[in-house]
């Protein structure tokens, strides 16, 4: 999101530069020859003057406002995805020190973990606030070789989450898919 | 720090705005400000009669403020693409009053870099010192091996480099950030 609202910044930002300077030249073109000097735009005030605001382009218009305004301000309110999970500051070795692991880190241990039990073929990890996801692909096919697989895997992810001493554990939870063919 | 606050700030700023112009023009579409409104022209209203009757002293000074806005929007893009988090040298304080020890971030960042790299188990380190030079904070991101003892590491990297560079900058209390992840790759160094 950070980098979403860096480029949204850069745009409006430079929006603003370019409203901004054409307002001045074209004041200044008015005051002193009356005459538009880079945008054109009595075609718009003429516009204005023959418009009401009961027309169906003011209210698409409208619509489209509120749209892009509503959509701009979920994303800007909606919680940032947790990027550090905090290891357990009484297990430090030096006090005042913030440690933690990141998400893809922490994605990646647990995924390296689960790897390694036998029978399972890959794995994909996704990691939230309070809840590690482990998606697993057996070995073989078949759902019952793949469903014993579910309490060996769970506790391979638990173990490399006690390993990793974090703050607060989050919880796993697994899903074995037999291979497909 | 790339303005990340003040990008977060303006763009809700511009949300709210958006939603408040549509919801304004789309009540006065309507017909929430009366019949006589809704079949109006969009300049016959109170503002437009305003600017049109004060365009003398208005449109000045719209281009004056046009110009500061201008000027604040420069000032937020040149932020935006040239502002840096990283402090810059250290001014070290010593007992004795003669003398001024600076200590450069770089030689520092450098030393705790190659101090957790040196680590069994860790396959890479970066490290940065970010904020106003007089109150750093050290960030340190160690990326550890899969089959590394994370625990141990951990406690190695904050006992042993982190701590290291503490005593250097004469801060025990040095604000410090420990990133630690994990890769599934080798590391190829030979310790």
């Amino acid at each position: 999101m950070r980098l979403a609202n860096r480029v949204l910044a850069a745009l409006l930002s430079l929006a603003l530069i370019a409203a901004g300077v054409l307002l001045i030249i074209e004041v200044i073109a008015d005051r002193v020859n009356h005459r538009t000097a880079v945008v054109n735009w009595r075609p718009a005030y003429d516009w204005a003057r023959r418009t009401t605001w009961n027309e169906g382009s003011i209210r698409v218009t409208c619509a489209v406002l509120i749209l892009l305004g509503l959509v701009l301000l979920i994303a800007e309110l909606k919680p940032a995805r947790v990027s550090r999970v905090a290891a357990d500051p009484a297990q430090a070795g030096v006090v005042g020190i913030d440690t933690a692991y990141t998400r893809r880190g922490l994605a990646a241990a647990v995924r390296s973990a689960v790897i390694g039990v036998d029978g399972v073929r890959g794995a994909s990890v996704k990691v939230k606030r309070r809840k590690v996801t482990v998606v697993a692909t057996a070995a073989v096919q078949g759902t019952a070789p793949a469903r014993s697989l579910r309490d060996p895997i769970s506790d391979a992810a638990r173990q490399r989450l006690a390993a990793l001493q974090l703050r607060r554990a989050p919880s796993v939870s697994v899903r074995v898919t037999p291979r497909s063919h | 720090m790339h303005a990340d606050r003040t990008n977060r700030t303006m763009l809700l700023l511009l949300a709210v705005l958006l939603i408040a112009a549509g919801l304004d023009a789309g009540a006065a579409s309507i017909g929430a400000f009366g019949a006589a409104t809704r079949h109006s022209l969009l300049i016959a209203n109170p503002t437009g009669h305003f600017i049109g009757a004060q365009g003398d002293w208005l449109w000045p000074t719209a281009a004056v403020a046009a110009l500061i806005l201008a000027l604040l929007a420069l000032r937020w893009l040149l932020a935006l693409l040239f502002s840096t988090d990283r402090s810059g040298d250290l001014l070290i304080h010593s007992g004795s009053s003669g003398g001024r020890t600076t200590l450069a971030t770089g030689a520092l960042t450098e030393a705790v870099a190659e101090e957790v790299e040196s680590y069994r188990g860790v396959s890479s380190a970066r490290a940065r010192l970010i904020g106003d030079p007089e109150d750093p904070e050290l960030v340190v991101t160690a990326t550890l091996e899969e089959t590394a003892d994370f625990a141990a590491l951990r406690q190695r990297i904050e006992t042993g480099a982190l701590t290291h560079a503490r005593s250097a900058v004469g801060n025990a209390a040095l604000p410090t950030q420990l990133d630690l992840t994990v890769t599934t790759k080798r590391s190829t160094r030979v310790a």
